[in-house]
């Protein structure tokens, strides 16, 4: 329609630039139309008895000079300066998504099928008749091929990122006047990056879509991600993020269930949230044992289900079988140390070892791992108090340490990454005389100024906050609104400190209630301090949760375990090996990082970092990690892996003979998956990567009009052209319609 | 609006009632030995711990009236050891006691270690055995003291088979922990009563030697610590005392604070 009013393509007019042709220059035109509006103004004014009320006069001199507007403006010859693709001089690179999802079979044809039909059907022709096209299918990159027969949908994979730049390499010294892309926008690398945008604006290549498949499928259930932490503790309380998707099925209910290489480790009632909406459930697990986890979150495939192929996800999860050392001080004997010790003895996958002050010179040491360890009481060198992942710090005056074991505690959480937790008490908190600095900055509340904050032998009931609520630290039992009830039916503490108000950043993860009274301080105080984390228990009275409840209830063990795993979590050895993806889902390449620290954790610059690469049919290779210029200490490595399977790998960083430290990571490949996923037609996407780039969405429906379109290109050989617009349709149908409105109205008024 | 706040009162005074009862105030009881002993200034203290004597009402009638077996020393033997605690530790108690009955069914568990005498004498029901077995697996410590010979020990035993049936008393070695957790205890001896004074010699009836045994969990951690053919009570009692020889009393002080301080640690 807008091309027969106005001659050309919308295209052409938003990529040309409008010029006047005429001998005048454009200021004469201007001075012509306003001397014809003033002199046509003055002929109504003189008739203005004759028309009657001024909005008469008015209207039918806005018509008049519009008329003569328009012809003045014609007389001027406007037209439109454009730049055109010289016919059969230019490339157009014409690409096809040959993946599975374009199998996908909607209104009895599938996608493959419709992209082919389109093509066949007089798209190809038409630019045939008008470029060179070169004809590509896409996977996980591009391949020329002749005809569109040739097409089959079953690459496992579709890089609209990898194939775009690929084909734009290929031609980099031809004249391409476009590509266009036939596809669902099914990407599986997470969309079309920032850098093959930049280099097609490069090569001024646009980029023309047309997309094809339903926008949202009718009836699906998709487990669209699932979120785990990538490695955690034996016997640990894990939570998995899952995001589901459907449509169809809103208010159905499903059972979602987590499994371990087939085994179930929970399942849970799902109600399915509103359609195209991401619906996010929490599954709390335990860990288990040390080892591998393959987990695998699936709901079973409803009836009339479009896609049962996206209701499974799995991922990989290391269960660390290393157990993490946490260090207590403790000034003074008491009940809270005894029964925090024994809480802990329960947990096979932490050690605790501890410091007591028994008298004002002498200490006595627990759970150490050595004669001498810990014989000199607080460790005064970095590289010992570092050895531990957590510390706990109870009933001590902060004098006690000298300023640099201060700082050294202060260094354990910031550098080292452990976590500190402080305890109340008699000389815990302010009363310790720990709103001094350096703690004073680590805390993650601002203590009170004052002392006689602590009051023994005074009761305080406890409750959860929001935060705790959703606090996995906080979590006795596995129902959030069972947890919440459970806390508040605790035992009352023995006794409370006033830990002062938290700081910005902080989570209150408890409140306590002195004497019964409805007035709340915090009681559990958590905060990210540097590279670690620091936490305020303000209280040394827990341990009645184990003294006044049944034999059989494990709260209190639950808790203090909770809490110390809380504190270790997340505190890294001195290499840290990471990858971006566990799961290498029709993907070849793993990124592997390693972060090596030395044994006062500082960044290790100068060191060898070798993995040793365990994988399926006894594969075994050491690859060697190489130093990231952009970042201190960090070593990385690209590694493909040759088949599908699980791989262990094993990183070792050495400075010279001494070993600076290793760790394991594992990582699967698996193939045929990806595709299963996000099936619907990313519009988003394509309408993305087309205005991006130049060029311009269509539906398949469309197409007729893309070679025509195509041809106003800046790229390739081009030649600039000018068209005059004075014969556009539009304009005589305006002229005629400013005509016949004069007349209706001088009819109407009987004014003629 | 007005009913959550009535909710909240009662909540509130249900709180404070349950504080105050489920924890009884220091209180003095008649003695069969002491009447009017004086109160140290640290008695009203709010202290992190106090030794918690195990009052019986069932123990025997060696020495008095039935009922009053418990008071056996009571109180200048507490006193005296707290105070000996409060000076050499860092533990924080006051200088007196605290009685728990115990046919209570909560009090015991607000008390995590637990002083008893005359346990060779006495004579728990089942309720009472029932409520020791359970206190001490939720991580209460008994200390049991100046019982002697054979006939004692058998009645003793009646009664902790009756908590723990299915756990041997053992003789602690001399590398248990609870030895060495703050003084180093290989070296001990009997400590005598203050019959001794009169008599001369340091075993009554046939307890000749001194017994250190204990009842362990299963995680190797020491339940109930057994001093058996020996009067620890009479040594804090009379420690204070010129006539009383002082390697008794030092012994005597060593081995509670020992105890105690294993208590608090294992």
């Amino acid at each position: 329609m807008f091309e027969l009013l106005f001659k050309y393509p919308a295209s052409a007019f938003s990529k040309g630039q409008l010029v006047l042709l005429g001998a005048w220059p454009v200021w004469t035109l201007v001075l012509a139309i306003a001397a014809g509006a003033a002199a046509l103004g003055w002929l109504v004014w003189r008739r203005r008895l004759v028309l009657g009320p001024l909005g008469r006069a008015a209207s039918l001199w806005v018509l008049q000079a519009a008329f003569l507007a328009l012809l003045l403006l014609m007389l001027w010859r406007p037209a439109l300066s454009i730049a055109t693709l010289k016919p059969q001089q230019n490339i157009v690179g014409v690409l096809i998504d040959d993946s599975k999802s374009m199998a996908i079979a909607e209104n009895g044809a599938t996608r493959r099928d419709q992209a082919a039909k389109a093509l066949d059907s007089g798209l190809l022709q038409s630019l045939k008749d008008r470029f060179q096209v070169r004809l590509y299918r896409v996977g996980d990159g591009a391949a020329r091929m002749e005809k569109t027969e040739q097409l089959n949908a079953a690459a496992p994979v579709t890089r609209l990122s990898d194939a775009l730049r690929q084909v734009a390499a290929e031609s980099s010294n031809l004249p391409v006047g476009a590509f266009v892309l036939l596809t669902d926008g099914a990407d599986n690398s997470g969309g079309v990056d920032p850098e093959t945008i930049a280099t097609l604006r490069q090569h001024r290549i646009p980029v023309h879509t047309v997309g094809f498949g339903f926008e949202a499928l009718s009836h699906d259930v998709e487990l669209s991600d699932l979120q785990l932490p990538p490695r955690t503790l034996a016997d640990s309380r894990v939570l998995a993020q899952v995001a589901i998707r459907q449509s169809g099925f809103a208010g159905q209910s499903v059972r979602l269930t987590l499994r371990d290489s087939g085994k179930a480790l929970a399942s849970q009632s799902v109600v399915l949230g509103s359609d195209g909406a991401e619906q996010i459930v929490s599954v709390l697990f335990n860990a288990g044992p040390a080892g591998v986890r393959n987990l695998e979150a699936s709901i079973e495939p409803l009836q009339g289900e479009a896609n049962a192929s996206n209701n499974r996800l799995t991922r990989v999860m290391d269960v660390d079988g290393a157990k993490p050392r946490v260090l207590y001080i403790e000034g003074e004997p008491r009940w809270e140390f005894k029964f925090i010790r024994r809480a802990i003895d329960e947990d096979k996958s932490l050690k605790l070892a501890s410091i007591l002050r028994t008298t004002q010179n002498k200490i006595y040491r627990q759970g150490v791992e050595s004669e001498n360890e810990l014989a000199q009481g607080f460790p005064t060198k970095p590289e010992e108090l570092f050895a531990f992942q957590g510390l706990i710090i109870g009933s001590v005056e902060a004098n006690w340490f000298t300023n640099s074991q201060q700082e050294l505690i202060k260094e354990f959480a910031d550098r080292r990454g452990g976590g500190v937790l402080f305890l109340g008490g008699r000389f815990g908190l302010s009363d310790g005389g720990y709103n001094q600095p350096p703690f004073t900055e680590m805390l993650p509340v601002d203590l009170p100024s004052g002392k006689n904050t602590y009051h023994p032998q005074s009761a305080a009931t406890v409750e959860l906050t929001q935060a705790g609520r959703d606090s996995l630290l906080t979590r006795l039992i596995d129902n959030p609104d069972a947890n919440v009830e459970r806390w508040k039916k605790l035992p009352y503490l023995m006794n409370w400190q006033d830990p002062g108000s938290p700081k910005k950043g902080a989570l209150t993860l408890v409140e306590m209630s002195p004497g019964g009274s409805t007035r709340k301080l915090p009681a559990l105080i958590t905060e990210n301090y540097g590279h670690g984390r620091t936490a305020v228990f303000a209280t040394s009275g827990s341990w009645r949760w184990q003294m006044l409840q049944p034999l059989a209830d494990q709260t209190h063990e639950i808790f203090w375990q909770q809490m110390l795993r809380w504190l270790v979590s997340g505190s890294p050895g001195r290499l840290v090996l990471t990858t971006s993806k566990s799961l290498l889902a029709d993907q070849q390449r793993v990124h592997l990082r390693a972060e090596v620290r030395d044994k006062l954790y500082e960044t290790a610059s100068d060191a060898q970092v070798e993995a040793h690469i365990l994988g399926p049919d006894g594969l075994s290779e050491r690859v060697a990690l190489r130093p990231d210029p952009r970042e201190r200490g960090v070593y990385t490595a690209d590694w493909d892996a040759p088949k599908p399977g699980s791989y262990l790998t094993e990183a070792i960083a050495r400075r010279g003979d001494e070993e600076l430290g290793r760790d394991v990571l594992t990582f699967r490949r698996e193939d045929g998956v990806a595709e299963n996923f996000h099936t619907e037609q990313n519009r988003e996407l394509l309408e993305k990567l087309s205005s991006q780039t130049g060029g311009r969405y269509y539906r398949p429906g469309e197409v007729k009009q893309l070679a025509n379109e195509i041809e106003y290109s800046e790229s390739g050989i081009t030649v600039r052209e000018t068209r005059d617009l004075w014969n556009m349709p539009v304009v005589f149908l305006l002229a005629l319609a400013l005509r016949a409105s004069e007349w209706v109205l001088r009819r109407r008024w009987g004014v003629i | 609006m007005r009913l959550p706040k009535v909710v909240l009162l009662v909540s509130a005074i249900l709180t404070i009632l349950g504080a105050l009862y489920a924890q009884k105030p220091f209180r003095e009881y008649p003695a069969v030995e002491y009447e009017n002993f004086p109160l140290p200034p640290d008695w009203r203290e709010s202290t992190e711990f106090t030794r918690a004597r195990l009052k019986c009402m069932d123990i025997g009638t060696r020495w008095g009236p039935r009922g009053y077996n418990w008071t056996i020393d009571y109180p200048r033997s507490d006193r005296h050891l707290l105070a000996g605690i409060r000076r050499l530790t860092r533990i924080h108690t006051r200088s007196v006691e605290q009685v728990v009955e115990i046919d209570d069914p909560a009090e015991i568990y607000n008390w995590p270690f637990l002083y008893a005498v005359e346990v060779g004498h006495w004579e728990l029901s089942d309720e009472q055995a029932k409520r020791l077995r359970d206190y001490l697996l939720h991580g209460g410590f008994l200390m049991v003291d100046d019982f002697h010979g054979t006939r004692e020990w058998e009645i003793f035993m009646s009664g902790m088979s009756r908590i723990f049936p299915e756990r041997p008393v053992v003789d602690l070695s001399n590398q248990d922990p609870i030895f060495h957790v703050l003084y180093d205890l290989d070296e001990r001896f009997q400590v005598p009563g203050a019959q001794y004074l009169y008599r001369g010699r340091t075993y009554e009836q046939d307890g000749y030697e001194a017994k250190w045994r204990g009842i362990y969990d299963d995680n190797g951690r020491l339940m109930v610590a057994i001093c058996h053919n020996m009067d620890l009570g009479d040594a804090w009692e009379w420690s204070d005392d010129p006539r009383y020889p002082e390697k008794f009393a030092s012994l005597a002080y060593r081995i509670a604070v020992n105890y105690t301080i294993y208590a608090m640690t294992h």
